[in-house]
């Protein structure tokens, strides 16, 4: 298309501000006192990534594609396993079983397989867009029925957690877009993202709701737009590390949901902050955020907009200021 | 305009025909008098002439074959739609992927980035002419129409929509308002260059899927 240029003296010229601008810039920046961590590495991942979780072997697993791919803890990648559907969502188990969310099921490998065994599909309705797995119980993060599917090991459904249950006192999960994540605390709770109600949920394994968090707001301490935290991760401690989109943010709170600080803000991922929760990636991706933990507190944060996995380690000066806190 | 059925681009207006008045002069052709030179002569022009007044004629008719429109993937929401239209209110407007929208409560395509609560009231809402309707539908979901005779296509809401959410809201030129003229006034200034021709059968570049994950 042919871009005409105004000629001087002819109508008006083109505004230079935008008068109906959306202005959230005041919150693209963070105070750096909140900031009590930084960018220690930062790596390509595969294309089309996902998910990532950190195994018991402190390497890196990250669903992408029709595969998970396998790197050590300085980036260097180390393997794939292939899949025939794509991989939506990982998590390790402790004897190193690794359990795949596809589409509508849970792959599973065993412990140096190449082969997955593939469990049967709960309905077709199923988007399974997290995993987590423990010693008896396998959990996947169902956007399709806004629930969290419980497996035992052997892939048996024994139940699902999470979907509205006035009985128990239980509101039901909403998800405007499918970003349910599921994760398994050392306190023996489940921790659940509830984006639509801007809050980070605490389920026993048999779906009583113990623990509520989290309020909507563009503030840091709270979760913004319309449908945050995204995803969640556990620090070594039991604090928990949450991710958001449109703002792109990762934050840790306490395990009661104080506010504690800042891995990063929203200047730590341009690209993604430019394209928006709504918009499409060059890659083909939604913008948006996963992050994972390992034995020493590193935070490895997933840009799905640019595929980068950044690494993200505690202050010195935080970390001594947090023994000594309390 | 070239196209399969005028594969020749028609002439246009006071553009001169080929010269086809170029006597040779023979033993049975009588010689040419300088007025019956220039009465042909004035003939052919005036027969060329009409032939580039076709060629416009056929030129907008070929322009009417194509429309205007906003590819929402490329719109940046400048605000230009609003305030760059020949039309004293926009042919643009805001429209409604209703398959894609997550029926927030806490809808950033209606609600400023930080409202005082997440009601109707004026000071809450994003849109500036309270072109947006709320409707709650069963808790937390709500349902948002666009009023299109109060929108004004500034795309604020776009933005919130597209920033935050599912990018359910956007933009598009309304074929029943817009002039379709020949030199787009927006699209002459459109920051995202997201101003393209359109066939007129496939008028709108809607959308229909929300981008993968």
């Amino acid at each position: 298309m042919t871009v005409f240029s105004r000629r001087p003296g002819f109508g008006a010229q083109p505004p230079q501000t935008n008068p109906f601008a959306y202005d959230v810039s005041r919150h693209s920046r963070v105070d750096p006192a909140l900031v009590h961590f930084s960018l220690v590495q930062q790596f390509r991942g595969p294309a089309g990534a996902r998910r990532l979780a950190v195994g018991p072997d402190q390497c890196l697993y990250i669903a992408a594609g029709t595969s998970v791919h396998l790197y050590d803890a300085q980036g260097r990648p180390l393997g794939l396993k292939s899949l025939n559907a794509e991989a939506h969502a990982v998590a390790m188990a402790g004897d190193g079983s690794l359990y795949v969310g596809l589409r509508d099921r849970v792959a599973v490998f065993a412990p140096n397989a190449s082969r997955a065994v593939v469990w049967a599909s709960p309905g077709e309705r199923t988007w399974i867009s997290g995993v987590a797995a423990g010693k008896n119980d396998v959990f996947a993060a169902d956007s399709g029925n806004r629930v969290v599917l419980r497996y035992d090991r052997s892939g048996k459904l024994v139940g699902r957690i999470g979907g509205r249950d006035t009985e128990r006192n239980v509101p039901g999960l909403v998800l405007p877009s499918p970003f349910l994540d599921v994760e398994l605390h050392p306190d023996g709770l489940l921790r659940v993202n509830n984006p639509g109600r801007h809050r980070v949920e605490a389920y026993t394994v048999e779906g009583d709701l113990e623990v509520v968090w989290g309020k909507p707001t563009a503030a840091i301490e709270g979760f913004c737009g319309c449908c945050n935290p995204v995803s969640l991760a556990i620090l070594p401690g039991g604090d928990i590390v949450t991710s958001e989109k449109g703002l792109p943010r990762v934050k840790v709170y306490s395990v009661h949901g104080k506010f504690q600080s800042v891995v990063a803000g929203p200047g730590s991922f341009p690209e993604n902050a430019r394209i928006g929760a709504g918009g499409i990636a060059p890659n083909g991706m939604r913008a948006s955020l996963d992050a994972a933990a390992d034995a020493r507190g590193r935070v490895y944060v997933l840009d799905t907009a640019t595929a980068l996995i950044h690494v993200f380690a505690r202050k010195p000066e935080a970390a001594f200021g947090r023994r000594h806190a309390g | 305009m070239s196209s399969p059925e005028n594969p020749k681009p028609p002439l246009a207006a006071g553009t001169l025909a080929e010269p086809t008045m170029n006597p040779t002069p023979s033993d049975s052709t009588p010689p040419v008098s300088r007025r019956q030179f220039l009465r042909d002569g004035l003939r052919a022009a005036g027969v060329a002439g009409l032939g580039g007044v076709a060629g416009l004629g056929a030129a907008r008719t070929g322009a009417r074959e194509y429309y205007w429109q906003i590819d929402p993937d490329k719109c940046v929401r400048c605000g230009r739609c609003a305030t760059e239209c020949v039309l004293q209110q926009s042919a643009v407007k805001c429209v409604h992927a209703y398959a894609i929208c997550g029926y927030c409560e806490l809808c950033t395509g209606y609600f400023n980035p930080e409202p005082n609560a997440l009601n109707t009231g004026a000071e809450n809402q994003l849109c500036p002419t309270s072109a947006i309707r709320r409707t709650f539908i069963e808790d937390p979901y709500y349902e948002y129409t666009i009023d299109e005779q109060l929108c004004i296509g500034c795309g604020k809401c776009v933005e919130g929509c597209s920033r935050f959410g599912n990018g359910s809201l956007y933009l598009q030129v309304r074929h029943d308002r817009c002039l379709n003229c020949n030199e787009c006034a927006i699209a002459r200034v459109c920051a995202g260059d997201a101003f393209r021709r359109v066939p007129v059968d496939q008028p709108y570049l809607l959308r229909t899927a929300p981008p993968a994950h």
